[in-house]
């Protein structure tokens, strides 16, 4: 597979790389996010709220590669951990997490909806099958925690549904 | 050249892998089960997919779980390391159908070797010398004695679908044999799901001696020497060296060529290592291994060839690294297998790594992934690490070992650290004058008084 010519080096950010961290910042303002950090072929962009670091080496997550930078949003590598929450839903397989049954359509839940146990609530794509996610529970939702088209490994917070 | 690796193992040989895709720029996609989110190579890697829980049967050998990581992390290609997948034919179809490289043997040879009568079948073809046995699987019982008897006590009986030491029941004379077969035959059911059993000629005092090969796929392969593995528990191995205190250049040279000319014209691709029970001055063929081994880091110290950076050029359409003529033994090496058990009883010690100081120097090597701090988890192999040296001469080579030993140090959990320590002080084992029975009979010893 050929790699990116190694003779062109820029200097400059380029429009797209400029509005990328742009749309990371805004991102990082509207959450409650420490640290955004994305890598994709010849580019890594790691946008901190504030400089020092805590002890250890940062944990590398999986980044979707597509070819529209906005589209592809790496989880928080710090910050909120879900995972502890009382009313989490993990992720029971590796795949994409999709909100609705089709693009286009009205998503299975959103924040505020009340869910019985076993409704769906996501579809995970894994290999072109469609995995319907039912709810452990029954409640509502108060908290959706990854976005549509968003890669997700087991165990990844989803959904908090208290 | 691949763009990026998922690497389908975890512990020490997952860190090995790591290595090696770095050295060649190649990214690396980590996957792991919950019990291994700490795990030294998941914390270097430019990626990582957590892939389940900690049972091994829905993390490391879920196979659509790895797929879907290949999937979401853009991998090209999959290690599969040794042991999980590794020799899992279907895997490696399964993996082509889906455009993604499988870095290993093609699925065929990864089929035949792993079916142990068809192995010893097709060595007879390719004129590599075999342990004299029943031709093919023994049916439950009528033929069974008659072939013993011919064979002559005392005679092994081996599950088919065993291999790595597994599946095995000695009958030392003809009131042994019905028991054992039947003790086999379930055994090889429940362990691997086929009960079909064969007999062989069992070897008194032999040595295990095994070749590494390296072939390219088209018809080219050379072999690296050997590895003599005689020291084992419970036919598990614990202490590898090359070359072998046994063999001369002259005996190295027969066997290594033979091996050679049989992967050529099997077309072997990647590394692969034949096994052989050696007695007398004779060879008998046990089985070949179709992956990368455990031990392969004696080869890589007195070679100076990186076998795990060979698989991966090799799996990409590369040549070998050079000639017959060209490949050189230099010095002696040995590796320790550390394990977290206890180093007389052998029960499993898992647990925290208080302490942790791995000793190092000239001709010092580690493979480990473990670190201070690191909790070895329940769920997976007692391994901490290996220990292996380099000494421009056997006798250096102990000496080194000895010291690193010494040096080493793992404390918050028990190893078999002292284990080695009193090996490397054993007449025996200094004159290299040991074979497959001697660990079991030495430990025996020990416990006896």
């Amino acid at each position: 597979m050929a790699r990116q010519g190694e003779g062109k080096t820029s200097t400059k950010i380029s429009s797209e790389d400029s509005a990328l961290i742009r749309e990371l910042a805004l991102l990082l303002d509207e959450t409650s996010l420490t640290e955004i950090e994305i890598e994709r072929a010849g580019l890594r962009v790691r946008v901190a709220r504030n400089v020092s670091i805590a002890a250890g080496i940062p944990a590398s997550l999986p980044v979707a590669a597509t070819a529209v930078p906005a589209a592809a949003v790496a989880s928080a590598a710090a910050g909120t951990d879900f995972s502890k929450h009382p009313g989490v839903v993990p992720s029971p397989m590796v795949g994409t997490a999709y909100w609705a049954p089709e693009p286009g359509a009205k998503p299975f839940v959103e924040v505020g909806t009340k869910v019985s146990a076993g409704q769906t609530l996501l579809i995970i794509e894994a290999m072109k099958t469609m995995n319907q996610i039912p709810s452990p529970r029954a409640g509502t939702v108060t908290q959706i925690l990854v976005e549509d088209g968003q890669p997700v490994e087991f165990g990844e917070p989803l959904v908090i549904i208290e | 050249m691949f763009d990026k690796i998922l690497i389908a193992n975890r512990g020490e040989i997952a860190l090995r892998i790591l290595r090696a895709c770095k050295e060649l720029g190649i990214s690396t996609v980590a996957v792991h089960s919950t019990a291994d989110a700490d795990a030294m190579h998941v914390r270097l890697a430019d990626e990582s997919v957590c892939i389940g829980p900690p049972p091994s049967k829905e993390s490391y050998l879920n196979v659509p779980a790895l797929l879907a990581a290949c999937e979401i992390t853009g991998a090209d290609a999959v290690h599969p390391g040794y042991g999980f997948l590794s020799e899992n034919a279907r895997f490696a179809e399964i993996l082509a159908d889906h455009n993604l490289q499988f870095i290993g043997p093609k699925a065929e040879h990864i089929r035949l070797m792993g079916d142990k009568i068809e192995a010893k079948k097709t060595a007879k073809r390719l004129g590599i010398p075999v342990v004299p046995g029943s031709d093919g699987a023994v049916a439950p019982d009528e033929d069974a004695m008659t072939i013993a008897k011919k064979i002559g006590f005392p005679v092994l009986v081996k599950a088919a679908a065993g291999g790595g030491g597994r599946g095995m029941k000695v009958a030392h004379t003809e009131s042994d044999l019905a028991l054992a077969l039947t003790t086999a035959a379930n055994e090889a059911k429940s362990a691997f799901g086929d009960a079909s059993v064969y007999l062989e000629k069992y070897l008194t005092k032999p040595r295990h001696i095994e070749i590494q090969v390296l072939g390219d796929g088209r018809g080219g392969a050379i072999h690296l020497g050997e590895r003599d593995c005689s020291l084992q528990r419970r036919h598990q191995k614990v202490w590898e060296e090359g070359p072998s205190p046994a063999l001369d250049a002259a005996a190295r040279q027969k066997i290594g060529l033979t091996v050679a000319k049989a992967m050529q014209q099997m077309k072997y691709l990647g590394v692969g290592t034949v096994e052989f029970l050696y007695e007398d001055g004779e060879f008998y063929f046990i089985e070949m291994n179709t992956r990368i081994q455990v031990e392969h880091p004696v080869t890589e110290m007195i070679t100076d060839i990186d076998l795990v950076l060979e698989q991966i050029r090799i799996a990409a359409g590369g040549d070998l690294p050079m000639t017959q003529e060209e490949v050189q033994i230099i010095g002696h090496s040995i590796e320790c297998r550390v394990n977290a058990e206890n180093p007389q009883t052998f029960r499993p010690s898992p647990g925290k790594i208080q302490q942790y100081h791995p000793p190092g120097g000239l001709g010092v090597r580690i493979d480990s992934a473990v670190y201070q701090g690191y909790v070895i988890p329940p769920y997976y192999d007692s391994l901490v690490g290996k220990l292996i040296v380099h000494g421009k001469t056997r006798g250096e080579c102990l000496m080194r070992l000895r010291r690193a030993l010494d040096e080493m140090v793992v404390d918050g959990i028990e190893t078999t650290l002292p284990l080695f320590r009193a090996l490397v002080r054993e007449p025996a084992i200094i004159d290299g004058d040991y074979h497959i029975h001697w660990l079991e009979q030495y430990l025996s010893g020990q416990q006896g008084g």
